[in-house]
């Protein structure tokens, strides 16, 4: 794939030139299984997708494709059991710092204040206290939570929860933004509302974004390109770039024409899927 | 949400009078049956007995304070040990596979062993007098703290974990920034339940170390010699007011200002 358009050449001093790859993330041949012998279940298999730093992209599949799971590897939960990720070059191997996580389930901390929240990976990081704390300030107001720097997260709603998560993922400055299905939990409006946000956090901070759903609405609107995934094992069966200028409205005909080449990628694997799972009942 | 104002202090008095209104009505016909003469054993002293009784054990020459303080120092020795070891052991083993797997059999073989009935071996080992006592305070407690210790850090939220160590916590500050708090409410049940359980240890320790003089549980055994069912009356209402002041003053209090507070307890 050498020579693509996000290669970039660089000269030595030697006059060697050399080919530096500009992708924050490269994943090559990655397979994950689960279990041993009769129980194995392979959730992923060859993947091989390389995403360019500041890019937004969404991976959309069937329920149970792995795509979950490709995001675990990509923030150390797990480790694949075949091919390997890199991370800005070099093999990731644990969870770290240089990326940012956003569950489904906001997994905010319950004994810490919304401000101790999106301190922590500050603190953890060489940040003064103070410091830590003005930092974290300017990004609970970038996702407009002022006021309630000191309130805990259950008394929360939903998507205020999230949005703490968003803080607390971006302010230490990850190289990446891992999202896992973040807005699942919320309701229709709050969603929609969540998702013209994030673009706004997105285009001031710049950072290269791997966002999980299953909503084709949503990958539609965010994303620079929506890759899709196969039904069990997940692998690339096709990729989508979304070149409509932001903001989208969803009534926007181009906006239609990709939700549906999306939906048809879609379908096969989600009827392979839906198949797969009654061949399994019968048997 | 609890209120603050007023109406919090209300309902406060509410829930206090709503507790206290059963033992009052109890003792009321407790009372009546005695003067009635329906009751005239001298086995059911009637509560105003009981009452005048704690009256002069606990003013003139103090005897009752002397009793509870030594029962009262027996129980912070026994259980500031059994907290300390308990939470220690539980963290280790909740950590340490291995170890866990080695140690969970001997574990679950000896919680079921009642404290009481490991006393007549300390006797012998530890002597007839105070150490016997704490040690079965010790033991009382350690069991419950230490396996809802093992048990509260095991079901810790994996993406709590997962969270701060993306944001690179790990080690002592991974367990102290997330495994302790996110264990709390187990943690704060072990505690609980292991201050009930040390408590019942140190009355029946009492009773059964013969070198021993002071202590509630003795006050009730000694009353035995005399025929003084109205002294004993007196020790069991002592046991069971401290043991629920105990609970309520200070785990329940401990219980609000942590896992309350931070909505633990109704929600993840």
């Amino acid at each position: 794939m050498a020579g693509e358009g996000n290669d970039r050449e660089v000269g030595y001093a030697d006059g060697r030139v050399a080919t530096v790859s500009s992708y924050i993330i490269e994943m090559e041949k990655v397979g994950k299984v689960f279990g041993a012998d009769k129980r194995r279940v392979t959730a992923l298999k060859e993947v091989d997708l390389r995403i360019p730093a500041g890019e937004f992209t969404v991976l959309i599949g069937p329920s149970g494709c792995g795509k979950s799971t490709l995001l675990y590897l990509v923030a150390g939960f797990e480790r694949p059991t075949e091919g390997r990720i890199l991370l800005d070059g070099s093999p990731i191997t644990k969870p770290g710092p240089d990326r940012g996580f956003v569950f489904q389930e906001y997994a905010l901390f319950p004994w810490r204040t919304v401000l101790g929240n999106v301190m922590f990976g500050l603190l953890r990081n060489g940040w003064s206290r103070r410091d830590a704390r003005s930092h974290a300030m300017d990004y609970i107001r970038l996702v407009h939570l002022s006021g309630f720097e000191h309130a805990y997260p259950h008394t929360l709603s939903g998507g205020m929860k999230q949005r703490v998560g968003i803080a607390r993922a971006l302010a230490y400055d990850p190289k990446v933004l891992l999202m896992d299905e973040p807005f699942g939990a919320l309701d229709a409006q709050t969603r929609k509302l969540m998702q013209q946000e994030l673009i706004d956090i997105w285009q001031t901070t710049k950072r290269t974004v791997l966002f999980v759903t299953h909503s084709v609405i949503e990958a539609v609107y965010l994303a620079d390109r929506i890759v899709v995934f196969t039904a069990r094992p997940g692998t690339v069966k096709g990729s989508v770039p979304v070149d409509v200028p932001r903001p989208r409205e969803y009534t926007e005909e181009r906006y239609l024409d990709i939700r549906h080449s999306v939906l048809d990628l879609l379908e096969e694997e989600v009827m392979k899927g839906v198949r797969a799972q009654s061949e399994s009942l019968t048997e | 949400m609890r209120r603050v104002g007023p109406r919090s202090w209300m309902s406060h008095a509410y829930s206090v009078a709503e507790f206290v209104l059963p033992f009052l009505i109890i003792a009321g016909l407790w009372e009546l049956l005695v003067r009635a003469g329906a009751v005239t054993s001298p086995s059911f002293p009637a509560p105003s007995t009981i009452l005048v009784k704690l009256w002069t054990l606990a003013t003139g020459r103090g005897v009752l304070w002397k009793h509870l303080s030594e029962s009262l120092y027996r129980l912070a020795v026994g259980y500031a040990l059994s907290a300390g070891a308990g939470l220690l052991l539980g963290t280790l083993l909740a950590m340490q596979r291995t170890l866990r797997e080695m140690f969970a059999p001997i574990l679950s073989l000896l919680i079921s062993v009642p404290t009481i009935a490991w006393v007549p071996v300390f006797l012998i080992i530890l002597g007839l007098g105070d150490r016997t006592v704490i040690m079965a305070v010790f033991l009382g407690g350690f069991f419950a703290i230490t396996y809802n210790t093992i048990r509260g850090i095991e079901m810790v939220d994996e993406n709590h974990v997962r969270a701060a160590r993306i944001m690179g916590a790990s080690g002592p500050r991974l367990f102290a920034a997330v495994l302790l708090p996110g264990s709390l409410v187990s943690i704060l049940t072990g505690l609980r339940l292991g201050i009930g359980y040390a408590w019942r240890a140190l009355v029946g320790g009492e009773m059964l170390s013969a070198m021993i003089s002071w202590g509630i549980g003795k006050m009730i055994y000694q009353a035995r010699f005399w025929n003084d069912v109205v002294a004993m009356f007196v020790g069991l209402m002592i046991i069971g007011v401290s043991g629920l002041a105990l609970d309520r003053g200070l785990l329940r209090w401990l219980e609000r200002a942590t896992i309350e507070k931070w909505g633990m307890l109704t929600e993840g």
